[in-house]
């Protein structure tokens, strides 16, 4: 087992973004150098943080990568990784897991938006909250995250799984606007409450335990399954995916 | 490829080029809203606007109240603001773009697209992000464009054919004063025997505006209720009433039924959708469903969406973007290759998380527009305004530039009205005094190269 512990620099400017996508386990085996954008300037990642390596491993598997300090504005860490894990020890900037295949990433503040964006497997958690578009697709893309798993133990901004195909999302608290909107596949369970979730849905199957704040009005209600109503749509869409909801504020 | 010209130099004073001095310019083209009307007819005086016809009020005051132009660049010191010479602005302009590490190049849409297209040249030399004012306007529509596609036409075949008007979210009235009467429910049609007396206009808003006084059917929705009732009419178009509550958004399923069937029974329906759709909860879904509504009712019969553009040449913006980067705002080049992505790399959530560190602001209000924090950041960072007037901005800028005004007193180019359909200013007044915003950012960028060594 090789534990990476890479450790920020305080920063003259820590408002301006870093692009890390090349932060994945794979990277820090042997003595490649790992490159970072600063705004419009490419650096070494020596240039913004300290690295500590203890062990020495030969597959990614074994690879474990420790974030300390602030990488709130730190974006993509993660991006297309395939094994190994990452622990994020405070908050961490957008686009989080991208495209992530496999592997376990962990974030023990807050994630910022795009987390585990188009991701295909692996396992997210974040202990804190996430903002919008949490397991969403790109900007024009038909299909979202289509494998793995993302935990979220706070709440989700808007759009969160926006496009989901496959895999699961699972959000403890409560989520933002249009949850689930266009879903295609997959699981999206909310433990909170929800604002228009699910809306033109055409598959899959969006569970909300708390309530429903506001409902799209051209769901099908189908009946009852554990106390709990279920719904199916989005009929304006032709959909057939599944809404399952405890309470809601629609009246038939 | 746009053309780019060599270094204008800026030691001498500018020449006439064009405009009268005397004498009545017909076919001009409005500078004011994306309705950019063609038909304007200015009367000069001794080289003032004496006279403005056919314009809308807010037209004819762009043209006779062109008043309080800043005569020369300015730049702000400790003792406050002084006049500076046009090379001195430009040179400062080149010294914080040149090693900004997130430069912002924000507004464009009161320029002409050949000088969009250099912004967008400038953008790529130092890596920064070349964004418009659809930010803050129709840019979600753009984005629900680009999931669903755009059933649309141009203004002339809405003049031309549509029998039933959609103003959803819109106030043309009080914001594109002329587009009913040169475009949609006053003007007369070629294919159609009592055009004004056979259309029928349908208004969908949170309150009742002017428009919707003469509207055959008024939807009066609740605040944030548009998604609803889009999907509700959606069901309803294709069979599945059903499934619909009795009331959506305030809107009683009655009526819902009357204003689908009315839509159904359109020879050519024409649905014209404003910020009220695109800049409220749900943004881009909401134009989206939009969308889908008239794609359903195309299974019926002729329907088409356009989004009343607000800002004079902000289509051309997106135009020009796009054929040179392939985004049509929002536009990040800090890698070198264009990087797109609304809420990442637009104006005021960069301004916002306090990424910029230098900004060019063309001929846009930022200070008027923009929340509080963006404001504050681009008051604490090196800020160049490039406009004719001076503004709510000015006060937040170290430097502003002012040019000659498009439209008025600037050579001719290109403008994009509001379907896409590309017309050629004209130039009323000579302009001896400013530099066109085309001239300025030429001199910048090659300026820029020569730093660069590019």
């Amino acid at each position: 087992m090789m534990r990476v512990t890479l450790t920020m620099k305080p920063r003259s400017n820590p408002f301006l973004p870093i692009e890390a996508e090349q932060i994945i386990p794979e990277n820090f085996i042997g003595s490649r150098q790992v490159m970072v954008y600063e705004g419009n300037k490419e650096h070494s990642l020596l240039n913004i943080c300290v690295i500590r390596r203890d062990g020495n491993v030969n597959t990614p598997e074994n690879v474990s990568l420790i974030l300390r300090g602030d990488w709130s504005r730190v974006k993509r860490v993660g991006e297309y990784m395939s094994s190994g894990t990452i622990v994020v020890e405070g908050d961490i900037g957008m686009h989080c897991g991208n495209f992530m295949r496999a592997g376990k990433i962990e974030i023990r503040g807050n994630a910022d938006a795009w987390l585990g964006r188009e991701m295909r497997g692996g396992v997210i958690v974040c202990h804190g909250d996430a903002g919008d578009y949490c397991g969403s697709g790109y900007r024009g893309e038909k299909r979202g995250m289509r494998g793995g798993s993302i935990e979220v133990m706070g709440n989700v901004g808007e759009f969160a799984a926006e496009y989901l195909t496959g895999g699961s999302v699972a959000v403890h608290g409560n989520a933002g606007c249009f949850a689930g909107v266009e879903m295609r596949g997959g699981y999206l369970t909310i433990d909170g409450d929800a604002i228009l979730p699910a809306a033109n849905m055409v598959a899959g199957e969006c569970v909300v335990k708390g309530r429903v704040l506001e409902m799209v009005p051209t769901f099908e209600r189908v009946g009852e399954e554990n106390g709990m109503i279920v719904y199916h749509g989005d009929i304006a869409n032709r959909g057939k995916g599944r809404l399952i909801v405890r309470s809601t504020s629609r009246t038939e | 490829m746009t053309e780019i010209p060599e270094a204008f130099s800026f030691s001498h004073t500018k020449q006439p080029s064009g405009g009268v001095h005397d004498g009545v310019v017909t076919d001009v083209l409005c500078p004011f809203c994306g309705c950019l009307c063609d038909d304007i007819k200015v009367t000069v005086t001794a080289g003032t606007i004496t006279g403005v016809e056919n314009a809308c009020t807010l037209g004819a005051q762009k043209f006779l109240a062109d008043t309080g132009r800043l005569p020369k660049p300015i730049r702000r010191d400790e003792d406050g603001w002084h006049e500076i010479s046009y090379d001195e602005a430009i040179e400062y302009c080149v010294e914080i773009l040149k090693n900004a590490n997130r430069p912002l190049l924000y507004g464009w849409s009161s320029s002409l697209t050949e000088a969009q297209a250099i912004g967008v040249h400038i953008a790529e030399l130092i890596g920064g992000v070349i964004d418009s004012t659809s930010t803050v306007c129709h840019g979600p529509s753009i984005l629900a464009i680009q999931e669903v596609g755009h059933p649309g036409c141009t203004l002339g075949q809405v003049k031309n054919r549509a029998d039933v008007i959609v103003y959803w979210g819109a106030n043309p009235t009080d914001a594109h004063p002329r587009h009913m009467s040169r475009y949609s429910t006053y003007v007369d049609a070629y294919f159609m025997h009592n055009s004004f007396r056979d259309r029928k206009i349908i208004v969908v808003d949170v309150r009742r505006t002017a428009t919707a006084d003469i509207a055959d059917e008024f939807l009066q929705i609740t605040p944030g209720g548009d998604y609803a009732l889009a999907s509700a009419l959606r069901a309803i178009v294709r069979g599945r009433d059903d499934v619909v509550p009795a009331e959506v958004s305030g809107i009683s399923k009655v009526q819902m039924m009357q204003v689908a069937e009315m839509l159904k029974n359109a020879k050519f329906g024409a649905v014209f959708f404003g910020l009220g759709v695109a800049m409220t909860r749900g943004k881009y879904k909401n134009v989206r469903n939009a969308i889908e509504l008239v794609d359903e009712l195309n299974r019926f019969t002729k329907c088409t969406i356009t989004a009343m553009r607000g800002h004079w040449n902000v289509y051309g913006s997106n135009e020009v973007f796009t054929w040179i980067s392939g985004y049509p705002y929002g536009i990040d080049y800090s890698r070198g290759i264009a990087y797109y992505n609304p809420g990442e790399t637009t104006s005021a959530d960069l301004l916002a998380r306090r990424e910029v560190d230098a900004a060019v602001i063309v001929g846009s209000d930022v200070g008027a527009h923009f929340p509080r924090a963006c404001c504050e950041h681009l008051a604490s960072i090196p800020t160049v305004l490039i406009d004719p007037y001076p503004s709510a901005t000015t006060h937040l800028s170290t430097v502003q530039i002012p040019t000659a005004v498009n439209g008025i007193d600037a050579e001719p180019g290109t403008a994009y009205r509001m379907d896409g359909i590309p017309l050629q200013t004209r130039q009323v007044l000579p302009c001896t005094t400013h530099f066109t915003d085309y001239e300025i950012f030429s001199r910048i960028y090659a300026r820029l190269k020569e730093e660069k060594g590019a």
